[in-house]
């Protein structure tokens, strides 16, 4: 998994990525779903939306420290967003254009490393990348602009947790089990 | 539609929102049971409702067009994205994206196998859950050893899928026949150059 | 242009310092011969068979030394989609074949990829579906078929492709009886009528021996040519055996009812209406045929599969019980090993069993201590779980479940990987502290000398019924 260019492999490896991910996703904790859905009543709808952003964005970070591809993270992002559409997200094919953006916000962190640090510190600066570019992208997208600036803070400082802890500190922790598992290198010995 | 896309995620006028969900369901009626339909105008009710009282109570300036924009657009991107998930089914979208767009076969084949394991996924996915419960432990979305399972797992498919497609012939540089194609008609293209027109009519006609 | 597969001193190892898995290997198929290639599971048949249909090295390891020629071109010259046009493979799991939902949909995929034209596909799809008699699959989904639909359709699509050598890897591994014996009339009418040439490799040898032409072993990496293989196929004679069980007669202490219960897979069904107790602390052999049902049983069990009909555990409808609960009631070791670890050291999986134990006082640090001694695993604390053996991996599996120590705890096929001397260590140990701990135990097991000692009761799932049975006929081999 060293070469820079995709093979059939790689690329059925990073949709499952993104599959694994949506179903995860889909298939744990109700209690996420509460605590939205409870600070959606209260008009605090968007907080609950920036708190999960973070979770649906593993896929793209994931699929890029492992296969250490370049554009792997749109790629997982973009499929991630496909996942939603299919498996039922409320927001249609809508999601795939907010996963590619994602995406982009991932990748970048990546691309400002040289595609040469693919470990803690490739995966903070794509936080802090992917956490101002989606922020963007809401501020437009989502109407963020209209917000008053405490608000906003709030709302930038939560996602900036969310992205921080599944798509940084999460990934991070995966990353040390599969490197200590040794299932990478040995996933292709098997007879 | 990704044209359309970005311009609504830009504009201000609640009318271009409008626009286009009526567009949609023009499009949707005839294809869509009535019961799709509802559901489609129904399911986000309680996100357009979060997304509208947030505004109100959170915005600045005119609170009431910024809370009407914001819920119509939700809708507008809902109705969107129903046009490409329930009239197409997703092999012909993979296949119009490998014979119209050019992406690399690898690409659209590689992806459609991939997605032909989502019910082994969700699955496998409650198969680690329950696995772990028999162990007395609880995962979570924020578990690393479900996504660590995932990771492995997706290693052994991946390589059990691509040597599948490989024993039967598939081959990254090698030139494919098709059996079913997706041509793009001309009054396809037409139909979406006046739908569009008619949008930034609406834009730009500051009737929002 | 002679029309033959031809290894040349083939040596091959998954990476360059690791053992060579085949060693010097030379063989020749003839063109119209059918040959099996025989050997015990693990031995590296697997990757023989990979090697000569060109999926490795592309997939994994390296060829040191050596080629594979198909007609007298080599191997690595080929582009795959010359190569399955002269030579088809058949995975051992037939859900491995497929990459499409539906048997016509897998079809068009591989003639696409052949660039034939889409005038042709038509006729060659219904040809080659008919020559096997099962046109009526066509428009089937891939998961609603049984083994044998699958390696049947895995076939015809060989045939489609026109491919002129066919290389099987164990394809009656998830294939029963009636299916094997339908494939192999199949097989023997392609070579002798169509002029292909058949590699199966097999552990098991019986129904062979009027089929084959040449019978090749393969141990310790090389291969070599039996020329008198009457006598092995004759060591490989099936003897009729039998076995009688009791009946359960109370159901005072049952732990587990079935109350009309019935499942099955897409339009199937599997089992109806099956209505019978299991009995606390008893050990329960499971037995029925390939595909008929009983790992999804299991899964019923464990609330993984839909059913209708009711299972009680004790006196409350498994539905009703909250999944957390259930789940340390009745517990499955799964097939596959790794299913089972959330840890990474052997020290740590045990640690994390011990913490959530049913009856900790059982498990003593001298207890433990014996059980790894005579599983092989002392001195492997600290080993990676998942850089063990295969057949440690399933030892560990089956140790930290029994501490657990469930009141029901079901085990799929879980001697299938282990030798016979891991094999006779194992029951014992099941059996031992499964009775200390007043476990019920349900286990599916094709392996069966040596086996049926153990156990109180035998149920099998036959026809869709499930029933417990006095008699157990099976075959042992000499």
């Amino acid at each position: 998994m060293n070469s820079r260019s995709y093979k059939l492999r790689d690329i059925i490896f990073i949709a499952l990525i993104g599959i694994f991910c949506g179903a995860i996703f889909f298939l744990t904790d109700l209690v996420y779903n509460f605590v939205s859905a409870a600070l959606a009543a209260i008009g605090l709808g968007p907080v609950a939306n920036d708190l999960m952003l973070g979770l649906w964005m593993i896929a793209g970070p994931l699929a890029a420290i492992l296969t250490q591809k370049i554009g792997a993270s749109i790629f997982a992002e973009t499929l991630g967003g496909f996942v939603e559409m299919l498996l039922g997200g409320q927001f249609g094919a809508s999601a795939i254009l907010a996963g590619f953006v994602q995406g982009v916000g991932n990748e970048l962190g990546f691309t400002f490393t040289g595609y040469k640090r693919f470990d803690k510190f490739g995966l903070f600066i794509s936080t802090i990348t992917s956490t101002i570019v989606t922020f963007i992208w809401s501020l437009f997208q989502a109407g963020y602009a209209k917000y008053t600036p405490a608000f906003l803070l709030l709302l930038f400082v939560v996602r900036f947790i969310s992205i921080g802890f599944f798509s940084g500190v999460l990934v991070y922790w995966i990353q040390k089990l599969v490197l200590k598992s040794g299932i990478a290198t040995r996933a292709h010995s098997h007879g | 539609m990704i044209f359309a896309s970005f311009e609504i995620a830009f504009t201000q006028s609640i009318w271009a929102n409008v626009y286009l969900v009526a567009l949609c369901l023009v499009y949707l009626i005839p294809t869509l049971t009535p019961k799709r339909i509802a559901w489609l105008l129904f399911m986000p009710v309680i996100p357009i409702l979060g997304t509208w009282m947030s505004f109100y109570f959170h915005g600045t300036g005119d609170v009431w067009h910024t809370s009407w924009l914001l819920s119509t657009r939700i809708y507008a991107y809902i109705f969107l994205g129903a046009i490409v998930t329930f009239t197409m089914p997703i092999n012909n979208l993979l296949g119009s994206l490998e014979q119209n767009c050019h992406i690399p076969s690898k690409f659209v084949y590689g992806t459609l196998g991939a997605f032909n394991f989502i019910p082994r996924v969700t699955q496998t996915v409650k198969q680690i859950q329950s696995a772990a419960l028999m162990r007395g432990e609880v995962l979570h979305a924020w578990s690393p050893q479900i996504f660590f399972k995932a990771v492995l797992i997706s290693l052994r498919w991946s390589d059990d899928l691509a040597q599948s497609m490989q024993s039967h012939g598939f081959w990254e540089q090698q030139k494919r026949s098709h059996f079913d194609t997706y041509p793009m008609p001309l009054w396809n293209w037409a139909l979406a150059l006046v739908a569009l027109g008619g949008l930034q009519a609406v834009v730009f006609s500051g009737l929002g | 242009m002679s029309k033959q597969l031809t290894v040349k001193n083939l040596t091959f190892s998954y990476e360059t310092d690791s053992p060579k898995i085949l060693d010097q290997v030379n063989l020749v198929l003839q063109a119209n011969t059918f040959n099996i290639l025989y050997g015990p599971s693990g031995s590296g048949k697997s990757t023989l068979m990979k090697v000569l249909c060109g999926l490795y090295p592309e997939f994994a390891g390296t060829i040191q030394s050596g080629q594979v020629l198909i007609d007298a071109q080599d191997l690595a010259d080929l582009q795959p989609g010359a190569i399955v046009k002269k030579i088809a493979f058949l995975f051992q799991n037939p859900l491995n074949q497929f990459a499409m939902t539906t048997v016509d949909l897998e079809f068009k995929f591989t003639l696409e990829n052949l660039a034939i034209p889409k005038a042709d596909m038509a006729q060659r799809i219904e040809a080659a579906l008919g020559q096997l008699h099962i046109s009526d699959l066509r428009y089937r989904k891939i998961d609603t078929l049984s083994g044998g639909e699958l390696q049947k359709v895995a076939l015809a699509i060989t045939l489609a492709m026109d491919s002129q050598f066919i290389i099987l890897d164990e394809p009656f591994a998830s294939v029963d009886l009636a299916s094997r014996q339908q494939l192999l009339v199949l097989l023997k009418d392609l070579q002798v009528n169509h002029g292909k040439t058949i590699l199966l490799a097999d552990h098991d040898l019986s129904g062979y021996a009027d089929l084959a032409d040449h019978l090749y072993q393969f141990d310790q990496g090389k291969v070599q040519e039996i020329a008198d293989f009457g006598t092995v196929f004759a060591k490989f004679q099936h003897f009729d055996q039998h076995r009688t069980f009791p009946l359960p007669i109370s159901a005072d202490d049952c732990v587990l009812n079935f109350k009309d219960l019935s499942y099955g897979t897409g339009e199937s069904p599997l089992v109806q209406n099956a209505n019978l107790p299991l009995l606390q602390g008893k050990m329960v052999l499971l037995t029925g045929a390939n595909g008929s049902g009983k790992s999804t049983l299991f899964k019923t069990l464990t609330r993984l599969h839909p059913f209708s009909g009711a299972i009680y555990y004790q006196q409350a409808e498994i539905r009703k019980i909250r999944p957390k609960q259930y789940a340390q009631k009745v517990a499955l070791v799964f097939q596959n090993a790794q299913m089972q670890y959330l840890r990474l050291t052997l020290q740590e999986e045990l640690d994390l069993s011990l913490a959530h134990a049913h009856h900790p006082e059982i498990w003593t640090p001298a207890v433990i201590s014996a059980q790894l001694q005579a599983l092989h695993l002392k001195g492997l604390e600290d080993h990676i779980v998942y850089q063990l053996s295969g057949g440690q991996q399933k030892k560990l599996q089956i140790l930290e479940m029994l501490i657990v120590g469930t009141p029901v705890l079901l085990l799929d096929e879980p001697l299938a990987g282990l030798d016979m001397a891991s094999i006779q260590v194992v029951l014992p140990m099941i059996a031992t502290m499964a009775a200390k701990q007043q476990q019920t135990i349900i286990m599916i097991s094709h392996q069966l000398t040596g086996v049926l000692n153990f156990f109180d009761y035998h149920l099998a799932l036959a026809d869709k019924t499930l029933s417990y049975q006095e008699v157990l006929a099976y075959q042992s081999i000499n």
